[in-house]
Order: C-alpha cells, then structure tokens, then sequence
C-alpha cells in the first residue's frame, strides 16, 4: 500500500476518526469533572536540600497520623536552576502547590502584587497567631505595600563574621574586631606576601568580587544594616540608601580592597580560604558551622562575631536575616484548612524539630530565651551566637523592583569598592538617580 | 479533485505547523510584545514606544553593544588569520596531518560550557596556569578576567581558540579547490611560497573568507556562554555581551517587553551588518 492510498483511506474514514476523537474527548471532560468532586490532599512543597526534605517529610508524616481528615503530599520543589524559577514556572503553567516553604521575602511581593498568593490576614485566627510568633518589628516587615500579609515568617540565617581564633590571638588581639578602625588595624597586620614574589598571599577577608545582584546580600547589605540599625534601602518608592552609613560602608569597603587587605581576584574555586587561612574572617550564616566542623584541620579554632561597625556606632549591631518564608498560593482549595496545618508546622516543637535537623533557626521572637530551645542551645554554643543575633535581623523591603535595586547597586559597588573609579559619593548618587528613575517607569 | 488539492496541503501542513508554532508566532508575539511590560506572572500593560525610548537612553545596553563590537573587532581578524595560517600548513605534505587535523577540530566538539570553565582555570589569578608560566618567565601576573581592559580580549582569545578548528576544514575545502597548475605556472615564473599565497590563493578561496566572515560575525554577535559563565558581564560591565543583557533583562529581572525589544532591535543590526557585508563582497566580486 502506498502513501497516496493511505492518506485517501484516512479521509474516507475522517468521520469514523470525528467520532472517535468526540467520545475520547467526552471522555476525558467527564474524568474532569469526577475529579473536582474528590477532596485533593494539600500539597506543600519543600526546599530540596537534603536537611529539609528530612525535616518536611517528618512534619506531614506526623501530621497526617493525626489528621485523617486532611492530608498533606509532601514533595521538594522540583529540580531546576533555581528554585524561584522554578515557582515562577509553577505560577505560569498554573501547576503551583497549595503550600511552599522556602519563598525568598524579596520575591513574596511580586506574587502579592500579582495576586497568586492568599491574603493570610483575611483567615481567621491568622493576625493573633503571627503576633505570638513574631515581634512587631517582624510582622511589619511581611506586611505587603497594599497592607496585607501574604508570608509566613518561617526560619532565617543571619550573617555574622566568623573569625579564626587563633590567628586573631596572634596578631595581638584579644577579642575579634568589632569596628572598622579595628578591622582595618588586624587587616594591616594579617597581609603578607608569604613567598616574596611581590603579591598578597593572605587576606583578612574576602568577599565575592562577581556583581551578580544577591551577592550584595552578604556584604554590603548586612553592613549597611549593621551601621543603619537596620535602616530600609527604599521607601515609599523611593531610594533612601544614599546616606551617611552607606557612604561609610562604601569607604570602608573600598579601603579594604584599595590596600589589598581583600583580594580583588577570586579565590573562592579552590580549597576553603578561610579553614586553610588564606583569609582570617569572612561573612557568613549559620551553615558555616556544619561545613567547618566536617573539614577543619586539627587545632583549628573559630567563632561568630556581629558585623563590623563604624567607630561611632551605638545600639544593637544589626544584620541581614536572609529570611525564607511561607505562602500560600490562591490555587488552594481552602485556605483556612491549610491555615490550621501551618500552626501545626509552625508550632514550638516543630520549630524545634527544624533547628535541630536543619541547623536554621526559626524566626520567632526571643528565641534565645525561649526555654524550649534552651538545651539545643547548650548543645550548640555557637548557634547560641546566631539566637542572640536573632534578635536584631532584617529581611528586605518590600518591592517588586528588589533585584534590580541590588543589581544597582551591585554595579556601584563594583565601580566604587573593587576597582575604585567612583568615590563612594559618586556612586552612591548614581545609584540613587538610578533606582529612582526604575520607580518613575 | 478536491480531495486531489488537499493532499499537497496536508504533506506540507508538518512544515507549516513547525513554521507557525517556532517561527512566525515567537517574531510576531515579541513585536507585540515590545510596546508591553510584561514580567510574566501578572497581566501584560501597553507601554507605547516607551521600551524603544528606554532602550536608546541605556548606556548598559549600549556598552553592550560597544563590547560586542570589540569582540568581533579581535576575534574575526584573529580567527581568519590563524585558521588560514594552520588550514595552509595542514594543507601541506607533511607528517602526522590526519592527526594534526583532528586535534585543531576537538574543541569544536566540546561542550561551550566545559571550553569555558576550563579556561576559566587556565586564566585564574592566583593558581592559573598562565599566571605561572608568566611567573616562571619573569612577568608580572595578568588580570586576565578581572582587569576591565584585558577580560574582553581574554574572551575572544578563548573563542577563537575553540571556534578555530571549524574554520580551518572551511578553509582546507577552499585551498583544495585551487587549480594545482595555477602554482605550476607560479613556479616556472619563479615565484616564492608568500607570492604564490597572496596572488593565487588569497583570490580563489575569496567565496570561503567571506563565508567565514559571515559565520564568524553570526557567531560574535551571539557571544553569551563565555561572558555569562566567566565573568558575569564584569568586570565593570568590560564583557557584557549584547545577548547577555538581554538575556539578563529577560530571565533575571523579567522584563520581557523590554528584553523583546531588545531582541528586536539587535536581530536588526544583525541583518543590517550582514546585509552590508554581503553588499561589499559582491561588490568586489
């Protein structure tokens, strides 16, 4: 038989194929129409580390022994570049789960304003249970531009300075340096050129040189809140970072490259800089913890310290929490059911669980009092550092523009404090100017 | 006889879907969506001619384009002239050419992404092996991703390094095809190898250097691996690549209207540099 035949044969039975094509279709509307009859199974989607996948796969197993009535699926988000386009993804194609956990605050606005989220404010019960979860401070910063609250403030990670004990012994210090005069002092004193070939071999800290936007997150940002206690980038539409303590923050960082105490190049490809130290301090989270003990050299001893501060500063020494929250997405059947699973996922004891499998503390007021906590904390001393610190963390403004704010100030960053062809007034102004005309588009 | 008509149109229709589908809706939704700003996830908003205004007032935009300029500007001189030179000594009698030829070809089949990082290392600061033999030499270390005047030549020398093994078997073609009695005649004229190159075979193999030139510029002119995993773009903006920025305004900020008009005026000057190209070769044809 050859094609022309074949083809002629199917247009003679084009009406047989019209109607087989009418009853798979009938078919398959009516199997739709069956499915919205059964009552689905919340789906929460967790971050897709590993620690994280242990501890959401405990919270729905245990909540689904006790709650016949409304299951959870538990699953990790699915694997991609990122998991934020991953989310994006979801929202687009209209396939998002009921529940996710591991929403960066930066972004909640974006998705609020694109009216994907529930207005958790409107569930009932739902503004009591954030304020005995979380201060006034917190609740405010969740708190989205048309004045309802999409997240859930869930776990934070705040940047601190961790610090090589004994180096810092040797250079003559007794406690790690706390205010720029006193960083600078131990980075003039920790430079050298080990092998005499004419370049540093040994920095007091680094950080990465690359300009991509979120870098600025552990950097400048936690910097400028230190030295601002905890002062917005942006306001009402409208730059306010150019001020007198992101002008310090710019001098002080472009003082540490112009004078080789950071290296400009990147070092960060091979083996740890910091537990090999090639550098004696840099800025990190609580992660830093599990990664140093794993591969430590024997003998090697380290510690957290707040970030550093302008000599002048007074008050508490604030930081950037990098906090990742909770939504729910308008896809949900009900809200208010899932409301009632969230307080169970939320609660003291869970929270707990969280700190305990993750090493990531909930966000929850006093938590470094909290006498739940109180023998984790003994168990683990230096994330007694980071509970302490918990109290003074910043998330990020609310803005759909977020990204592009850090992105240029990023940009700045890179003209200003690595290659030094701005003065941080210059660049600060520019970034302002910049910022403020992406606010009138 | 109508059932006669209707065949041809269903033997063509694979083709018209896959052109409709791929083609002509992407073109025309991204004109459409040059007057709209549009992140994705919220609904599209008319902007008028206000991406287009912005896009000429963009000095990263333009830098972008500047630093495209600069990479075609070394790349295609570098990779003409270097895949003429190895194309003409390959084309030689000489030993081990098969195996010559088959290591000038290896990058070409290596993944972008693998060239890059591996050149990533080579270019390294600190434990770079071009910084050691520099070292070893008695220079001074190079920046060579990190200083703004040296990262963009960086670049181009690790394109051609990687694109060069392509243009030499188009170039092994053209010399093949040159009449071996036309150097014959060179010879009994007494002519040396350097006249023979530039008198005959510069001229015959004309139709493959401007082959190459079109490629090569096609090529640069979607420079976007190399920046993107190297440099990021940096630094200060030094690598940015026209198709990196609009890469970046598209999947890093979802702008896509603004991306889209991006993309649409770039595909223009594309066009418009070929088309010019085009016009002078057969000019001098």
């Amino acid at each position: 038989m050859n094609i022309n035949s074949c083809l002629k044969k199917i247009i003679l039975n084009k009406k047989k194929i019209f109607t087989l094509l009418l009853i798979i279709l009938s078919t398959n509307l009516s199997c739709n129409f069956e499915k919205k009859d059964i009552p689905r199974e919340i789906l929460y989607w967790s971050s897709n580390n590993n620690e994280e996948i242990s501890f959401a796969r405990f919270i729905t197993n245990e909540w689904n022994k006790r709650n016949l009535e409304l299951k959870v699926h538990f699953q990790p988000v699915p694997e991609g570049q990122s998991s934020e386009e991953i989310i994006l993804a979801a929202v687009v194609g209209k396939t998002t789960p009921d529940v996710y956990s591991n929403m960066w605050q930066g972004d909640v606005e974006t998705y609020a304003q694109a009216g994907v989220l529930v207005a958790l404010d409107t569930l009932n019960g739902f503004i009591q249970f954030l304020n005995e979860r979380c201060d006034s401070w917190t609740v405010k910063e969740v708190t989205s531009k048309d004045g309802h609250i999409y997240q859930i403030p869930w776990k934070i990670n705040p940047i601190m300075m961790i610090y090589n004990k004994k180096i810092l012994k040797e250079l003559g210090l007794t406690s790690p340096p706390q205010t720029y005069s006193e960083f600078l002092e131990a980075a003039k004193r920790f430079k050298k050129d080990n092998n005499n070939d004419g370049y540093t071999d040994q920095w007091i800290g680094y950080t990465e040189v690359h300009t991509t936007w979120w870098q600025r997150l552990f950097d400048f940002y936690p910097l400028y809140l230190a030295a601002s206690n905890g002062a917005s980038l942006i306001q009402n539409d409208k730059a306010v970072f150019n001020n007198v303590h992101a002008l310090q923050v710019f001098e002080f960082l472009r003082e540490l490259y112009k004078k080789e105490y950071f290296p400009k190049e990147r070092i960060s490809a091979r083996q740890d800089p910091f537990l090999s130290s090639t550098i004696a301090t840099r800025f990190t989270g609580p992660w830093e913890i599990s990664h140093a003990e794993k591969f430590k050299p024997t003998d090697f001893e380290y510690s957290f310290q707040t970030m550093p501060v302008p000599n002048e500063h007074s008050g508490p020494i604030f930081t950037y929490g990098d906090p990742k929250n909770i939504i729910v997405f308008k896809s949900s059947v009900d809200p208010n059911k899932i409301l009632k699973f969230l307080k169970y996922f939320l609660s003291e004891e869970n929270d707990l669980k969280l700190i305990e499998m993750t090493n990531q503390l909930p966000r929850r007021k006093n938590i470094d009092k909290n006498p739940v906590f109180a023998n984790y904390f003994t168990k683990n001393p230096l994330m007694l550092r980071f509970a302490h610190q918990a109290n003074y963390v910043k998330g990020t403004d609310v803005s759909v523009i977020l990204k592009e704010v850090f992105d240029i100030i990023s940009q700045e960053y890179e003209a200003c404090v690595i290659y030094g062809v701005k003065t941080p007034k210059e660049a600060l102004k520019d970034a302002e100017r910049a910022v403020n005309l992406l606010f009138i588009k | 006889m109508k059932r006669k008509t209707f065949i041809p149109y269903l033997l063509v229709s694979p083709y018209v879907v896959h052109f409709i589908v791929f083609v002509a809706f992407p073109v025309i939704f991204s004109i459409f969506l040059t007057f709209h700003d549009w992140n994705i996830i919220a609904p599209m908003r008319y902007v008028g001619l206000s991406n287009y205004i912005r896009l000429f007032n963009d000095t990263i935009f333009i830098k972008s384009l500047l630093n495209t300029l600069i990479f075609l500007a070394i790349h295609i001189p570098l990779q003409i002239i270097s895949a003429l030179v190895i194309a003409e000594i390959l084309n030689q009698n000489i030993k081990l050419r098969g195996f010559f030829r088959a290591t000038f070809f290896m990058p070409v089949i290596v993944s972008g992404v693998v060239v890059t990082i591996l050149w990533q290392q080579l270019y390294g600061f600190e434990t770079g092996l071009l910084n050691r033999v520099f070292i070893q030499l008695g220079f001074g270390k190079v920046g060579w991703l990190t200083d703004p005047s040296i990262a963009m030549p960086s670049i181009a020398l690790m394109a051609t390094w990687k694109n060069v093994g392509l243009y030499i078997v188009l170039f092994l073609v053209g010399l093949q095809t040159v009449p071996a009695h036309y150097y014959e005649a060179a010879d009994l004229e007494g002519a040396n190898h350097f006249q023979k190159f530039i008198k005959i075979t510069l001229p015959l193999i004309n139709p493959t250097i401007f082959m190459v030139v079109i490629l090569s510029t096609i090529g640069g002119f979607s420079l976007f691996i190399e920046p993107y995993v190297m440099t990021g773009g940096g630094p200060l903006n030094s690598t940015i690549s026209a198709m990196l920025y609009i890469y970046k305004q598209g999947f890093f900020y979802y702008h896509m209207g603004y991306a889209a008009t991006l993309g649409f005026f770039f595909a223009l000057l594309i066009l418009t540099v070929i088309m010019i190209q085009k016009r002078y070769v057969e000019k001098d044809r």
